[in-house]
């Protein structure tokens, strides 16, 4: 699965990687906060998760910490599965408004969520990397499922 | 990557990765294989992620691989390694986010020619009774008095109402782990855990109800209460969201913890605390609670069970009792005394995707069947066998009381699903006379059987080691996921 944002021949905002028993994903972008917000949509995207119909939308502010950017992705991303299953709620749109490689607050919007392809369990830490590009930044996430 | 040829051979069953193969390396790591089953292991980064547990400090004697190894996060699934007590570190990610996923094998005093005709109907009442699926809730509504109650003291609390004292005494022990302190977990967890006790999620958790097909050890099946054609039920299933939960928190609080300790690791998903430090300390509490959840929540679904039995074969059948053979833990960080280079040694015991497999005459074992060692039970993929083992003396002498989880997977999911239509497998399951009763068309494609290892392949590997002993193979007749 892979996932553009816009245009044909554009750069997707992630792609899967093969892994035997979890899923790993490699999530794209031309800027840091745009990478998280795309790790984000990756999350959602690769659990199949779809809204309730006809639900209100609802805005959720994210504030989390970690001791450098990778610790700061996984949090970011267990952050979004806590919110999804404590409150049942699916997100669809990120603006990360402020991120250091430390902190991160976000905006988040979304809604009651319908149903679910697939749960993921947690976000790891393995072989996790996020480094620069020639074209902006580039992050590998495995996820336990 | 590592190759076949790093590795030495110790016995027709078994191959080494020298100490010197990495200089960061404090112990060997041992594979149990056959040789189609080692060439799976080296297909992926198994045997890196088992090299890589070798380097936590502390750990003693050698890592193993169990033959359904696949590659995971931070250690691979289908790994145990053993660490020094007191200071010798406890790492989450080497125990894994699903803490106790397990099985629980309940049996009935009927044979399959009794029920045959009611199958559906105990299939379906099985979907409706057990909660499953993404997002389900379960039956029991708990205060946080009562769940703070559940994490202390696990099948123990559901006991009243939930199951028979029988239960307990033939579960990995007795369904309540010592030491679980639920201050110790976030509230975060207790929020995602407050309404999915008695649930059984989705992903490769199930219910099954089986036939025992063919009986190896007459002697110790008839001492368990096991025969041919009998109806079982296995219940597959974990800690749910609070579990998951624990695991993310110390993983988290860990990545500061190495630092402080100044342990190099070669992942970070390895991070990791000394046993007898307050981090350390904090987690084993923390994974106790979730543990002892996972034991009550495969409690309430026996219970469950139980109740969908009664409501379907109520005047059908002479005797709708179903007796609980065992329940053990398949992701879990246990403190046990080994016996190392002679001599007695305290140790934790990191099993993760790997069965306890205690041997006879060892306490821990349900006094009934001491002399018999431990049952083990090992599920296979769906729609493909399971076995009833028990454990062994060389399995205390060579693999810290452990054996093999299941079949092992060799493929990913997203290949599985491009390979696989849920909707056509369940049509071949039920064309070969299996029930299934899922909800996730796509992951039931995920757990398709030819994404798994062969788990009789899988098994032959433990029982010719001898680090379990074959006692019965059992036969899915209905299958029942999220």
């Amino acid at each position: 699965m892979s996932q553009s944002p816009g245009a044909a021949g554009a750069t997707p905002r992630f792609e899967e990687i093969p892994h035997t028993a979890d899923w790993s994903f490699r999530v794209f972008g031309r800027e840091p906060r745009e990478l998280f917000a795309n790790a984000a949509h990756a999350l959602f995207a690769l659990e199949g998760a779809t809204p309730r119909q006809n639900a209100a939308e609802i805005a959720r502010t994210v504030e989390v910490s970690g001791l450098d950017y990778e610790a700061l992705l996984v949090n970011w991303l267990s952050e979004l599965l806590y919110l999804q299953e404590a409150y049942h709620e699916t997100y669809h749109h990120f603006d990360i408004e402020f991120l250091s490689p430390t902190a991160l607050r976000a905006r988040v919007l979304g809604t009651r969520l319908g149903a679910l392809d697939k749960i993921i369990k947690a976000v790891t830490y393995h072989n996790l990397e996020i480094k620069p590009t020639s074209e902006g930044w580039q992050a590998t996430v495995v996820v336990d499922v | 990557m590592i190759h076949k040829q790093s590795l030495e051979r110790i016995s027709d069953w078994v191959w080494q990765v020298p100490q010197s193969f990495r200089g960061d390396m404090r112990a060997p790591a041992r594979v149990y294989a056959d040789e189609a089953l080692l060439d799976d292991a080296l297909q992926d980064e198994s045997l890196t992620q088992l090299v890589n547990t070798t380097t936590l400090p502390g750990i003693v004697q050698y890592a193993i691989a169990m033959p359904d190894v696949h590659q995971g996060y931070g250690a691979p699934v289908g790994g145990v390694f053993a660490t020094r007590w007191p200071d010798g570190v406890i790492s989450p990610g080497a125990i894994g986010y699903d803490i106790n996923c397990g099985v629980r094998l309940l049996a009935s005093h009927v044979a399959l020619d009794e029920i045959a005709p009611r199958l559906q109907d105990l299939a379906n009442a099985l979907y409706r009774n057990c909660p499953s699926g993404v997002g389900s809730e379960g039956s029991v509504s708990l205060s946080a008095k009562q769940l703070d109650d559940v994490l202390e003291r696990g099948a123990e609390w559901a006991i009243n109402g939930y199951g028979r004292r029988q239960d307990l005494e033939r579960t990995e022990e007795r369904g309540r782990m010592v030491g679980a302190d639920a201050a110790a977990v976030s509230k975060r967890a207790k929020e995602r855990g407050k309404d999915q006790l008695g649930t059984l999620g989705a992903g490769n958790h199930f219910i099954e109800v089986d036939r025992v097909a063919e009986v190896f050890d007459a002697f110790v099946a008839y001492r368990l209460g096991l025969f041919l054609n009998q109806i079982v039920v296995q219940i597959h299933c974990g800690s749910r969201g609070l579990g998951h939960q624990v695991c993310t928190d110390y993983v988290n609080d860990f990545q500061r913890a190495v630092r402080e300790y100044k342990i190099a690791l070669p992942d970070r998903e390895l991070v990791c605390a000394p046993l007898d430090s307050p981090a350390g300390q904090a987690y084993f509490k923390a994974m106790a609670c979730a543990a002892n959840y996972a034991f009550a929540n495969r409690q309430i679904l026996a219970y469950h069970v139980r109740r969908s039995f009664e409501e379907i074969l109520t005047g059908a059948v002479k005797n709708l009792d179903l007796f609980q053979i065992y329940d053990i833990a398949h992701n879990m960080g246990k403190i046990e005394e080994h016996t190392i280079e002679g001599a007695r040694v305290k140790v934790c015991v990191h099993r993760k995707g790997a069965t306890r497999a205690f041997g006879p005459n060892v306490s821990g074992v349900p006094t009934d069947w001491r002399d018999l060692g431990q049952p083990v039970l090992i599920p296979g993929s769906m729609g493909t066998a399971s076995f009833v083992l028990v454990g062994t003396t060389a399995a205390m002498e060579q693999t810290f009381g452990s054996t093999c989880h299941g079949a092992g997977r060799v493929m990913s999911r997203a290949r599985a699903k491009k390979q696989v239509r849920g909707d056509k497998l369940r049509d071949e399951l039920m064309a070969r006379g299996i029930v299934v009763r899922a909800g996730s068309m796509p992951g039931l494609a995920e757990e398709a059987p030819q994404a798994y290892k062969d788990v009789s392949r899988v098994v032959e590997v433990v029982h010719h080691a001898g680090i379990a002993h074959k006692v019965a193979r059992l036969e899915p007749l209905a299958v029942i996921k999220g």
